[in-house]
Order: structure tokens, then sequence, then C-alpha cells
């Protein structure tokens, strides 16, 4: 049996927490407490303080679903999660006063992850602020030359969180199949 | 109703401009004015051309919506599929006044509930496209013209924002994919690109259908900064390029039924509003999204069909992902944009290296190069059909596929 995991991260509040507990098996152990213990939370890996979720494959694997905590003053814990990982989804808030700002904060801080796997952006919060729209993240994005899948995402419905999934999944191999889509 | 002192109000849906003609002339000559030409929602009566492409849907979608309405349906066939007054073509003066006695004398029965017949299936769109076209909005194209708009109406309170209920009418777009069904996809199964006859098969003319109008008028709006204002036929579509949304009838269902019409551009009209007219929703209307609008006109006038001029071997790339959430996803939609986003690959190779039909690929180009979301590749020599350097097999695929799987299940 092997292990796999995709990275859930974003900033405060931008329903990494929520996304993750919406597909995955059990609810999922978040560990935003022990957070603020570092030297805990880096030891023992599988309690890590982050959102920690599971979902059960055929053939006995397993793929893991963890949450980065959002502040950012836990960034240097960030390489050790990802050590491993198939794949980042970022999830943006659109009611934060600058949410291109955390768009780019966390392309940086994940940039190599990013370049040597597959990032799927979704920002949630849509039905609450509708501006910026999609088209203007693509756009901020393709100033820099970038071309990744960003949706609009309410963290609460798993049809949206699987389609980021399957996004990020075809990206990794668009050769995969879909049977029914 | 006083059939003495008003004439009977007549909708002509899906007609061809000369038949449509000819109705007025019947009507004012013959009849006396005892019958005049209407739009379909003040109409007592509708008379529909079920032979163009799409008519069994506008004729349903006209039902939903007017389902007291009594219809008079003209075809060639002999099929008598729907509840209503049959004329066979070529229409005889003779016949069609019976009909319209006919469908008067429904018109004066009271209201009955009649069942719905079973609805004949709709096979591949025939090549018959047809015009249809309503002599009183006549327009001349007024492309760079700024109109102001006359009708300026003073409302008590704007919204504190333009984006008007955007998320409230996101599901629809998502849901209403019933359409995908009814593409034949062995049509293309050998489909040669470089057979002429082929190719005319699988092309269409986006310039006088809504697609290309509403195209042409949503990126005008977007270049020029302002509202821009669609006429035509159907209930004017405004166009908000702030928030890139439109205005439109409540009832805007129905303008997808258009998709598979060709209407003069003598017809239609793209007017640039000025900055400072009201554009708010009035009460028989309602704002939507333009993307998701224009990516479902394009999927639906397409029926796996691409514009005509597409080059089949040019390596097509992928500009913007579709927010899919909020679009119907065509079939293998996803993939088809990985591989673009990954790795530019012609229509062709597309198909074969996804092992889609090709209808699909070709459903999926032309619903996202109406909103430039896809591209060619222009190269020295467009000729990739041979060397294609398919893109690696992952090392998890299988559990990629697993979970994929999962991802279904639950
Ligand atoms: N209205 C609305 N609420 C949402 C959406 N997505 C998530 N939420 C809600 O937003 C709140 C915050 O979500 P969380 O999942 O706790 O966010 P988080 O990213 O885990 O936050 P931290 O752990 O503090 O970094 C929850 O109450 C969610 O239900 C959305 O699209 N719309
Ligand atoms: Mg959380």
């Amino acid at each position: 049996m092997t292990n796999y995991k995709i990275i859930f991260t974003g900033p405060v509040g931008a329903g990494k927490t929520t996304a993750i507990s919406s597909i995955c098996d059990r609810p999922p152990v978040s560990t935003d407490k022990i957070a603020s213990d570092m030297t805990r939370a880096v030891k023992k890996t599988t309690t890590v303080a982050c959102d920690y979720g599971t979902v059960r494959l055929n053939g006995g694997d397993c793929l893991h679903l963890y949450g980065t905590p959002g502040q950012e003053r836990f960034d240097f814990m960030w390489d050790i999660l990802v050590s491993g990982g198939i794949g980042l989804v970022l999830l943006l808030d659109n009611t934060r006063p600058n949410p291109f700002q955390d768009m780019d904060f966390f392309l940086d801080q994940f940039q190599d992850f990013i370049n040597q796997t597959q990032i799927a952006i979704g920002v949630t919060q849509m039905d609450r602020k509708s501006a910026p729209c999609i088209d203007d993240y693509h756009n901020h994005l393709s100033k820099q030359g970038l071309t990744i899948p960003i949706f609009d995402v309410d963290a609460r419905k798993r049809q949206d969180v699987s389609l980021l999934i399957k996004a990020l999944l075809f990206s990794l191999d668009p050769g995969l199949i879909e049977n029914n889509d | 109703m006083d059939n003495h002192t008003r004439p009977v109000k007549i909708a002509a849906l899906g007609m061809e401009q000369r038949t449509y003609s000819t109705l007025q002339l019947f009507f004012h000559e013959h009849c006396k004015d005892s019958y005049v030409l209407v739009e379909e929602n003040s109409a007592d009566i509708s008379i529909i051309d079920m032979d163009g492409f799409q008519a069994h849907r506008m004729l349903e979608e006209h039902k939903k919506h007017y389902p007291n309405q009594p219809s008079i349906l003209i075809s060639l066939s002999h099929d008598k599929a729907y509840d209503a007054v049959y004329i066979r073509k070529p229409i005889m003066l003779e016949a069609l006044s019976s009909a319209l006695l006919k469908a008067k004398e429904r018109l004066q029965q009271p209201v009955a509930k009649v069942p719905a017949p079973e609805v004949p299936t709709v096979g591949i769109a025939p090549q018959l496209q047809i015009v249809a076209s309503n002599p009183e909005t006549v327009t001349p194209l007024l492309l760079n013209n700024v109109v102001h708009n006359p009708h300026k109406i003073a409302r008590q309170e704007k919204p504190a924002s333009k984006h008007f209920n955007q998320y409230r009418y996101s599901a629809n777009f998502l849901t209403e994919d019933a359409d995908l069904e009814h593409i034949n996809t062995k049509l293309a199964e050998n489909f040669n690109p470089d057979n002429p006859i082929q190719i005319a098969k699988f092309q269409y003319q986006p310039e006088q259908t809504l697609q290309g109008y509403f195209q042409q008028a949503y990126f005008t709006a977007l270049q020029k900064q302002q509202n821009v204002l669609l006429k035509g036929v159907w209930r004017p579509i405004t166009i908000l390029h702030e928030s890139k949304q439109l205005r439109v009838e409540k009832n805007f269902r129905h303008l997808y039924a258009l998709s598979g019409m060709l209407f003069d551009k003598s017809n239609v009209s793209i007017t640039v509003l000025d900055n400072n007219v009201d554009c708010e929703p009035g009460l028989h209307e309602t704002v939507l999204p333009a993307e998701p609008f224009l990516w479902k006109l394009a999927m639906r006038t397409s029926r796996g069909r691409v514009p005509a001029n597409t080059n089949f071997t040019a390596p097509i790339k992928l500009i913007r992902w579709p927010n899919f959430t909020r679009t119907i996803i065509t079939p293998h939609a996803l993939r088809i944009a990985a591989l673009w986003a990954r790795q530019p690959t012609s229509l062709m190779d597309t198909a074969s290296y996804l092992a889609v039909p090709l209808q699909h690929v070709f459903m999926f180009y032309t619903a996202a190069v109406s909103l430039n979301f896809v591209a060619p590749v222009i190269t020295e020599e467009n000729h990739s059909t041979t060397a294609l350097p398919p893109v690696k097999r992952h090392r998890y695929r299988k559990i990629f596929q697993n979970l994929l799987e999962r991802l279904r299940n639950n």
C-alpha cells in the first residue's frame, strides 16, 4: 500500500478545511489548535499542524489530503508538507482585501513544488463578492505567462471541489480516461 | 374576443424571410388585414415552420411558454406528432385559410389541457438553415456609432454592485446540457481533413447566427469598455461590459433555440451605448453571466461542427481554462483543455491521442474559440499529424484513475 497526497493551501478562511471535509471519507482531523506548537508539529508527521483527511482508493491505496494552516508564519513547514505530494490545490477567498496578492504569495511560496507537479486554483466566496471575476484572475496570471485552471468554487460543494481535483489530475496526465465525462 | 373589431395576431416562427413576407402579403391582401404578424409573446396564434434546424426544440420552448396558444405547423413531412393544425408544404392559399380558421376555432374554445404527445427525436442537423426575420426590427448595423438611448428610465434605487445576482443563475448553465446527447459521433469517424466535401459537412458559418452576432457584440463591449445593445428578432440583449454580464428577458432560454437559424444582417443591430445609459434590468428582465451564455450558445450552434476556415491540423493552444464549475462541461472537455494547456495539439491529433470522438473535440473547440480561450498556433508548417510527441504517461496514472473513479462514485 502506498500513500499519495494532495496539498490544499490558501489564506485564512479560504475554505481549506471545508473543501477537505467535503470530499474525504471521514470528518478530517483538524489540528489548528496544536499548530502553535511547532516542534511537536514537525516531529509528529501524521498530525502536523494542518487539516488532514483521507480518501481510500481501489487496490488499498490511500490518498491523503493535507490543508496548510492559513497563517503565513508557518511557511517554513510547507516544504516538509509538500514533499512527496502529487499536486497543489490553492484556494483563494474573493472577499479578502487583495486576493491577487494572496495568489502571488502562494504561487511564490510553492513555486518549486508547482514546477514539479501541477496546480489548480479555486476562488471561493464568489457568492458573497463577485468581483474580481475569474477572468480578472486569468488576466493577472497571463501577465506572468501562466495558464492554470481557475474555477469559481464553493468549498462547501463537493461537486466543485471534485472538479478542481479532476482538473489537477488531468493537468498531471491528460491521457487519463474518464468514462463518463 | 371580438373578431370583428380586432385583427387576429399571428406569430410566425422559424420562417424564412421569403415565407414571412409572403404571409404578410397574404394577410394584407387576401385577408384584408384581419390577421397581423406580431411578436411571439403578444400573439393569439403561432405559425411555425417545422423544417428548420432545431424547429422541434423551438416548438417545445414555445409550447412551454404559451401552452394555450394554438399553433399551425407547416412542414414537408406527414409527421403529426404535436397537437396542432398542420399544413403540408408547398403551402396552398386554401390550405392556409382553412388552417387559420381551424386555429381560430381552437382559440375560441375554452382552454383544455392538452397532454403533450411524444416528442420525436431530432437527428443530426439537417443542412437546411432558415432565416427568421421581423421587418419591424430592421435596423442597419450600427457598429462604431455611439447611440444615446432615448428611453432612459429613472429608477429609484441602484444596487450597490453592478454584478446582479450572478450566482443564482449559474446552476442552470451547469445542468442544461441535454443537447449533448443529440450528437451522433459516428458521423465523423472517418473524417478526412483533406476532403473538401467532408470539411464542408463539419463546418458552419457563425457570422449570421445569433452566436456570431452575440460574439461580435460581446467583444465590441469589452474592447470599447462600453455597454452594447444587440437587437434582432429576439428581445433586446444588453451586454454589460464591466461585469461581463448580459441583460435579457427573463425567459432567455428560448434564445438557445435560435441557435440553428441564420439571420440576415439587415435585421440585426449592434449599438454601442453611452456609459451613462441606465442598464438596470427591468421587471421582465434578468441578468446572466455572459461567458457561460456564449459558451452554451456556441456549443449549441456547433452541434459537433467547427467554424468555417478552422484549420484541422494546426496545433491548438489553450489560452485560458474555462470556468468549468459554472459552465457546461462538453464531453471530455477537461482532458482536452489539459492537453492543450500542456502541449498544443491539432484537432485531429487530439481525437486520436485522447481516443475521443472527433466531434467532441470540435464541440469543445467551437465553444472555447468563441470566447478566445483557445487559438491555433501558427507555424511555418502546420503538419503535426505524424510527429506528435505524446504527453508522457504519468507514473501514478493508475492511482489517478482510481481517484477519478472515487470522485465519480461518491
Ligand atoms: N458563502 C460561502 N462560504 C464558504 C465558501 N467556501 C467556504 N465557505 C465557508 O467559509 C468558512 C471558512 O472556511 P474554512 O474551511 O474554515 O477555511 P480555512 O481555509 O480552513 O481557514 P483557516 O483554517 O483558518 O486557514 C466556512 O464557514 C465555510 O463554510 C463559499 O464559496 N461561499
Ligand atoms: Mg482550516
